[in-house]
């Protein structure tokens, strides 16, 4: 009987770690950002593309714009509705602009207003004289007797010319849609509108918070209730597809969980073991956690993901202890006694990860420290607190009937030697035959969006004539100013292209601002006052004007002409400058220009735009860069493998102090992830980095059932130990990763299929290649 | 506003007439066809602008003006847009919802030529002055947009038939439509607003 000191010692324990792991759940929340940006998972760039993806990924112009229709209410209501949404969405910090084709004159800035001499393009072709004054005039007299003239009287006096309405038709979306009830509305009688999102299009929680304020906004409009808000373009998907892979990741995680608890509590029979047998990879994963939080201070989802995706392993730490335990042995006994195989496979686990540090790629080794210290931690737990809490009574399992049938069974079982080597070869023939690319770079194919959405995507981008995502002209030059010199001289061959069918439209930053020189330019041909006083005269005669009406246009062609030209760096800070502010970036030394392409129906036709400017401009293929990047990753990842079974190798060796043990191991190791490669690449599969990671976790666990299988026992109660351990280990992992591969997802099935075949080969090859044959027993 | 004529059939014909009624009676069947003279003074012109042509009204919600004289231009308005075509240029096309101030304004006047009361009564607050014989319909916007741009508008008439569509912007500049018999009379080149608005109040013979 222990004594009430020793009795205490459990909880006390169960207390402490307890109290340390809220301690560490409440730092790592606290210290670790959690990226959702693409760009913290990505390598270093090595080409000038990868690098202006790197720059701008989901930050080009395009990939920023929500495409927003209102449908489901008749059409005033649904402008009222437009006109509310975009008045909402002007003062919200999510949104950089939100345009719906109705003009507003007061957004000009009135300080701006005698730069419109500058902004327009009336002075390229005509001068301020008295017949081109005199044809304007006559036509403002036509339209003050008109009933729009209301409208027209207040802009008169001061700009006869109408260039404010003129620049505003050239600052209107290329290629617009038309306009109902003053908003723009599509063919089908929905009101149509862009937001721009100021987070980058590719960062799903800021993409979430984004669509929901815009949700929000709209709900709040009088008369919404009714009607139907519909939104697209590639920040809403990347929201949509995140929510959904982790709805359906939940609730798959949530029905393995329970699975596998019921599981253990067959195996076991104990709830308070399954409890506590949980604390280990807990503590693992926080470890980890933690570590990336000191290490780096953050990390990215998919660098989490993949770390507890791999860190799976440590599961079995306490199944094996459990499996293990003797009758009339203490816990810790066993622990000790299990302790230096499972060292060995701790250890050689770990080495192995030591490879992904070299990677090179923050990322890799973000997963490295994670998955170390979370394997460290785990098997540390298991082997020196979990047998200290553990429930002192348990079923020795070695007296399961059953168990010791199936062992005498495997014993029975036909072993060729020539089995492996015949699969082997036939898994290589089919390898070679495989008739799909080996490779799937397309992260984006992984968590695909439906199909309905997309072609509402096409609908919706065609009416609003929104630009591409995939393809981004890219200007370079050593300032600004440089840029939009160079949008300029860009624009007629841009002109040509678009006749010849290339694309639809482009969107030079140019149309939001001149260069300085052609301000310049055009202040240069603005007729001093008392020119243009006397040809203004002259243009009136026969007029009906009001003497002196005109005063306050002499005074602003006066001023205008005094006016320093303005600066892309001015002109950025005024609400009328966000669009072009979203079009320039300073980035190494000199600007980018970003100008956006719509409907691009011959992208190698654009190469015409690169040869026009000197190779200053470019075309730049958002997906062929990303998956460049994708494959540069790949290569990474592969090579830090490559490593990593080199120094597992080794380590497993060293440890078991002889090849041929070692060989044992390793062989039925890697022969199963050969046949998981073969299987899937005979049903067409693609492999992603995601299949990558799937198979070193399973690797993982291989190694363990080998490792257990090969180990020498000395009694025929151990061996039976080990088979329940293992048939534990493999029907949870089943469970687990089988209900993953139900999955509708491509990413949770590329995941649960792999870890699942995996487990099941690596399984059956260590039954048949590890186990010490009969002979050699 | 107009007290309504209740119990006084005998002086009926002096009365203010009730503005439902009057409005009712007003209703045109389309297509309805009338020539029209035009002056419009504005603060910006230092004589008025005279224009001729023919309005016509093809429904609720449907109106044309064309003018032929001193220009040619057609405006049609149906559907919520304004279509102005001017010479030989190709049209412009204005959604009304755009300018509320103009939507409000043809909106009362397609309901006025429609006999509609109701509809009008909901934009502008209306009030009758005169008789039978000669009356004048004071329209006073509701809509604050519409308001800021145009003041009142008062439409004068004999009967069942008006005459004189009288529009105050808000800056006080007066367009004064004549129709009718008024169509057609002879106009000085710099004509009066007095004069005009007395001619169609009824005070003096054309």
């Amino acid at each position: 009987m222990p004594r009430p000191a020793e009795r205490l010692r459990a909880p006390l324990l169960l207390a402490v770690w307890l109290t340390v792991l809220a301690v560490l759940a409440l730092f790592a929340l606290r210290q670790l950002e959690v990226s959702t940006d693409l760009r913290s998972f990505m390598p270093a760039p090595q080409t000038p593309e990868q690098q202006l993806l790197m720059d701008q990924i989901g930050e080009g112009p395009g990939s920023r714009l929500l495409l927003v229709a209102i449908s489901g209410a008749p059409q005033a209501s649904l402008a009222d509705l437009s006109r509310g949404l975009a008045a909402r969405l002007a003062d919200d910090a999510h949104f950089v602009q939100v345009i719906n084709g109705a003009f507003d004159p007061a957004q000009l800035d009135p300080a701006l207003l005698p730069y419109r001499y500058l902004l327009s393009t009336t002075l390229d072709t005509h001068r301020l004289d008295a017949s081109y004054l005199h044809a304007q005039l006559l036509q403002r007299v036509e339209e003050l007797a008109s009933p729009a003239g209301v409208l027209l009287k207040p802009l008169l006096a001061r700009d006869p010319t109408l260039e404010t309405l003129a620049i505003a038709e050239r600052w209107a979306p290329p290629k617009a849609p038309m306009t109902r009830d003053g908003v723009w509305f599509s063919a089908r009688g929905e009101a149509l509108l862009l937001a721009q999102t100021r987070a980058a299009g590719f960062d799903p929680e800021a993409q979430t918070a984004a669509i929901g304020a815009l949700e929000a906004a709209f709900h709040a409009l009088p008369g919404a209730g009714e009607a139907r808000l519909t939104l697209s373009g590639p920040g809403y998907f990347t929201a949509r597809v995140s929510a959904t892979t982790r709805s359906q990741a939940q609730r798959l995680g949530m029905a393995s969980t329970l699975g596998f608890a019921v599981l253990l509590l067959l195996a076991y029979r104990s709830l308070p073991a399954l409890l506590v047998a949980a604390l280990p990879v807990a503590s693992g994963a926080l470890a980890g956690v933690g570590a990336l939080a000191l290490v780096w201070g953050s990390a990215h989802g998919i660098t989490l993901a993949f770390g507890f995706t791999l860190l799976g392993v440590a599961q079995e730490y306490p199944i094996r202890l459990l499996s293990h335990r003797r009758a009339g042995e203490a816990a810790v006994a066993s622990a000790r006694a299990l302790w230096p195989l499972l060292a060995t496979a701790i250890a050689s686990a770990a080495i192995a990860y030591l490879a992904f540090l070299a990677s090179g790629v923050v990322g890799l080794q973000q997963l490295a420290v994670f998955t170390i210290a979370g394997l460290l931690v785990a098997g540390l737990a298991t082997r020196y607190l979990l047998p200290h809490v553990l429930p002192a009574r348990f079923h020795d399992v070695a007296e399961l009937a059953w168990l010791g049938r199936a062992v005498a069974r495997l014993d029975r079982l036909p072993r060729p030697r020539w089995l492996p080597w015949l699969l082997l070869a036939l898994g290589l023939a089919v390898l070679w035959r495989a008739p799909t690319p080996l490779w799937q770079d397309d992260l984006a194919a992984l968590t695909p969006v439906p199909r309905a959405l997309l072609q509402e995507d096409a609908r919706l981008r065609g009416e609003l004539g929104a630009p591409d995502v995939r393809y981004l002209l890219v200007l370079r030059a050593p300032d600004a100013n440089g840029v939009l010199a160079l949008s300029q001289i860009l624009e007629p061959a841009g002109a040509a292209l678009v006749k010849a069918g290339a694309l639809d439209a482009i969107e030079w930053p140019s149309r939001y601002l001149p260069s300085i020189a052609l301000q310049r330019e055009r202040q240069a041909k603005l007729p001093d006052r008392a020119t243009l006083a006397v040809a203004l005269a002259d243009a009136e005669r026969g007029l009906p004007f009001r003497d002196g009406l005109f005063a306050p246009f002499l005074d602003d062609v006066a001023a205008a002409r005094e006016l320093p030209p303005l600066t892309p760096a001015e002109f950025m800070k005024s609400p009328l400058g966000t669009r072009l502010a979203s079009m320039l970036v300073p980035a190494d030394g000199g600007w980018i220009g970003l100008a956006t392409l719509s409907g691009v129906h011959d992208a190698a036709a654009l190469g015409a735009l690169t040869d026009a400017s000197q190779g200053r401009a470019r075309v730049l293929d958002l997906k062929a860069a990303s998956e460049s990047l994708v494959v540069a990753y790949r290569e990474r990842i592969l090579r830090a493998l490559g490593g990593a079974l080199v120094l597992l190798a080794l380590t497993v060796v060293v440890a078991l102090r002889s090849p041929r043990r070692a060989w044992h191991v390793l062989a039925p190791m890697l022969l199963a992830t050969l046949l998981v490669l073969v299987v899937e690449r005979a049903a067409g599969l693609s492999l992603s980095l995601f299949h990558l990671v799937a198979l070193t976790l399973a690797a993982g666990l291989g190694l363990h059932y080998a490792l257990f299988f090969e180990r020498p026992v000395a009694d025929a109660a151990e061996a039976r130990r080990t088979l329940h351990a293992t048939l534990v280990c493999v029907v949870s992992a089943l469970l687990v990763f089988g209900l993953q591969a139900l999955s509708t997802l491509p990413v949770l099935r590329a995941i649960g299929l792999t870890v699942a075949l995996g487990v099941s080969f690596h399984f059956c090859l260590s039954i048949l290649m590890a186990r010490p044959r009969g002979g050699e027993r | 506003m107009a007290l309504p004529s209740s119990g006084a059939a005998p002086e009926s014909a002096l009365a203010a007439p009730d503005p439902a009624a009057l409005v009712a009676s007003l209703a045109q069947s389309p297509p309805a066809r009338t020539r029209f003279t035009e002056v419009r003074f504005s603060g910006l012109l230092d004589r008025p602008l005279i224009l001729s042509g023919e309005l016509e009204y093809l429904g609720p919600g449907q109106l044309a003006k064309h003018v032929a004289s001193p220009w040619q231009e057609t405006i049609r308005v149906e559907a919520g847009e304004a279509v102005i075509q001017r010479g030989d240029k190709p049209p412009r096309r204005v959604a009304l919802a755009q300018v509320p101030e103009l939507e409000g304004f043809l909106r009362g006047f397609s309901a006025l030529l429609g006999g509609d009361a109701p509809a009008l009564a909901r934009d502008f607050e209306l009030a009758v002055q005169g008789s039978a014989a000669n009356w004048q319909l004071h329209l006073k916007p509701r809509d604050a947009r519409l308001a800021r741009r145009i003041s009142a508008i008062e439409v004068d008439g004999r009967g069942s038939t008006a005459r004189c569509f009288q529009t105050r912007d808000a800056d006080d500049d007066l367009g004064i439509l004549l129709v009718a018999d008024l169509a057609t009379i002879d106009l000085p080149t710099r004509p009066s607003s007095r004069r005009l608005q007395a001619l169609c109040r009824g005070l003096v013979a054309p």
